[in-house]
């Protein structure tokens, strides 16, 4: 019965294959092949042109440092978060559900808490004023809709930490319920077996985490759409303003954009894909998956 | 058992709950406000215009919500049933391309969503799928994949075919081994296959835009432009209903997976 394991992966496969050619379509337009617009040279062009104007550099540098800074902090934060949960006992249970409620909680609605609470008017500000440590709603500094990003990022690390700890908790209560306490037992101190035992061994689950969410933040239209300044945006909201741009001629761009956040992604996925066979199976054999 | 007592983790824990529920409380509240000007800390005073504004709006709000849900539902139980499938593949046979498609599975998650959007789209309005139902439930299915795959793969190594092998050289039909000893054991992976899948549906907003065009109206496609329209308190109105909706059935999930222990 060699055709049985064909059969059982069709569907998933005419889906993938409705994938690639998504991708390879996007990859084919970014050359500035458009047989439809008479766009029919294959060039490097817009690739080049992303990096010469500033307007364009400053996009990729944004969405760089909003993953970077996001996902590196969240995965900082959601560790720690999967620690507390372990070495509490709150392994299942209420608290556990009320940490898993970000995962849940749209990216849209998430923008709204941000800017309830952290714009000018918000009630961090109204606080701070009550506090008499503000004089007025215009000193209260700008977190949203500026170039800091910053209303950006802090959505992204309310959102991810729970997502970090939910995702690495199966691996690392296993760890500490066997390894982690055997070693106490041993002797040693808690501090010691968790950074020398429990951590390392969950850290395949550690980077499968933060690999995706750094690709998500540093590809979704969401949130920077939302929260984001007017100069310089995004990348993914900059390539979707070249996308729907009435120049048709401006479709290259877009798709150039697009390309470069695809081998960003892909580069960061082919490193911890090798790190991660070093040590453990792939990235679909992992223990969970939200 | 050594329960240990970490004061600086409880608080850190205790924080995160505030930090976590803290949002979720203020729009409640500004959902009921009637006004709440600077620099107020509590609104002014509490009115139903926010609930209202639900029933009477210009779109109707409700029935959005059950064909949004609706939609979600398919979506949930096509990547599940896609997902078992391709999982019982994986686990259980040894093929050619084997750790290609391992590789492979995982990359809608990576990929950005822009990306798989504006690529699909282009090829969409070739086959006649942009602007339809049809064309936003493959994209969504194509997102959902990933997890779906991995939930199940787990699963299925964890409860094995040795019991259904067991079946079949009893004579039991492989349909009927399948549907009789090895579903029922993969029930707990099927619920949170569902959930996910479920959540990563109605909560996908740009690729339902871009996908559905203005024709495919789910809660979230609608929901946008009315939280940021303008008035706070209409909009915390619509933002709990879009995330009670998404909590009740994914709560819904997991009664029904209580239930079966």
């Amino acid at each position: 019965m060699k055709s049985r394991p064909l059969l059982l992966l069709t569907p998933m496969l005419l889906l993938g294959a409705l994938f690639l050619l998504g991708i390879g379509n996007a990859l084919v337009q970014s050359f500035g092949y458009i047989p439809a617009f008479h766009l029919t040279d294959f060039t490097l062009r817009y690739y080049e042109e992303i990096f010469e104007k500033p307007a364009l550099l400053d996009s990729v540098v944004v969405s760089l440092e909003i993953s970077i800074v996001s996902s590196v902090l969240a995965t900082v934060l959601g560790v720690a978060l999967c620690a507390a949960l372990v070495y509490t006992g709150n392994v299942r249970g209420k608290t556990l559900q009320v940490v898993k409620l970000p995962i849940l909680i749209p990216h849209t609605v998430v923008a709204l808490f941000v800017i309830m609470v952290l714009s000018q008017g918000g009630l961090l500000a109204r606080t701070l004023y009550a506090l008499g440590l503000l004089n007025s709603q215009k000193d209260f500094p700008a977190i949203l809709y500026s170039s800091s990003n910053l209303g950006i990022i802090i959505a992204y690390i309310w959102k991810e930490t729970p997502f970090i700890a939910y995702f690495v908790l199966a691996t690392m209560s296993s760890v500490d319920s066997t390894l982690g306490e055997a070693a106490e037992n041993l002797g040693a101190s808690e501090v010691r077996s968790f950074s020398q035992i429990t951590l390392p061994l969950s850290m395949p689950a550690v980077t499968k985490a933060f690999l995706i969410v750094f690709a998500y933040s540093f590809g979704a239209y969401e949130l920077p759409f939302l929260l984001g300044a007017t100069l310089p945006k995004a990348l993914p909201v900059q390539a979707y303003i070249e996308y729907i741009h009435p120049d048709l001629l401006h479709r290259p761009y877009a798709m150039a954009m697009n390309g470069l956040m695809l081998v960003v992604t892909l580069l960061m996925y082919g490193f911890f894909y090798g790190l991660a066979r070093k040590g453990d199976k792939g990235i679909g054999e992992s223990g969970h998956g939200t | 058992m050594g329960h240990r007592r970490h004061w600086p983790l409880s608080l850190f824990l205790l924080i995160e709950i505030i930090s976590i529920l803290m949002p979720l409380f203020i729009l409640i509240v500004w959902s009921l406000s009637g006004r709440w000007p600077w620099p107020d800390l509590a609104p002014e005073a509490l009115s139903l215009r926010g609930i209202q504004s639900l029933l009477g709006g210009r779109f109707d709000i409700l029935q959005v919500m059950f064909s949004s849900t609706g939609f979600s539902l398919v979506v949930a139980v096509l990547a599940t049933i896609i997902g078992t499938m391709a999982a019982r593949a994986i686990v259980f046979y040894d093929f050619r391309g084997k750790k290609l498609i391992s590789f492979g599975s995982i990359l809608p998650i990576i990929v950005p969503g822009t990306v798989l959007g504006m690529g699909i789209h282009v090829v969409f309005i070739y086959l006649g799928l942009s602007d339809t139902y049809l064309g936003v439930l493959l994209v969504h299915l194509i997102c959902a994949l990933p997890y779906t795959v991995a939930i199940m793969a787990d699963i299925t190594r964890a409860v094995g075919n040795k019991l259904e092998i067991q079946a079949q050289v009893l004579g039991v039909p492989v349909g009927k081994a399948f549907s009789h000893v090895t579903l029922p054991q993969l029930l707990p992976g099927i619920l949170s296959s569902l959930s996910m899948a479920y959540i990563i549906s109605f909560s996908q907003y740009f690729l339902t835009l871009l996908i559905g065009g203005g024709s495919v109206k789910t809660l979230a496609v609608v929901m946008v432009p009315l939280i940021y329209g303008g008035d706070r308190t209409i909009a915390s109105a619509y933002a709990l209903l879009f995330t009670l909706s998404s909590l009740i059935v994914f709560g819904l999930f997991e009664l029904a997976g209580k239930k079966m222990k």
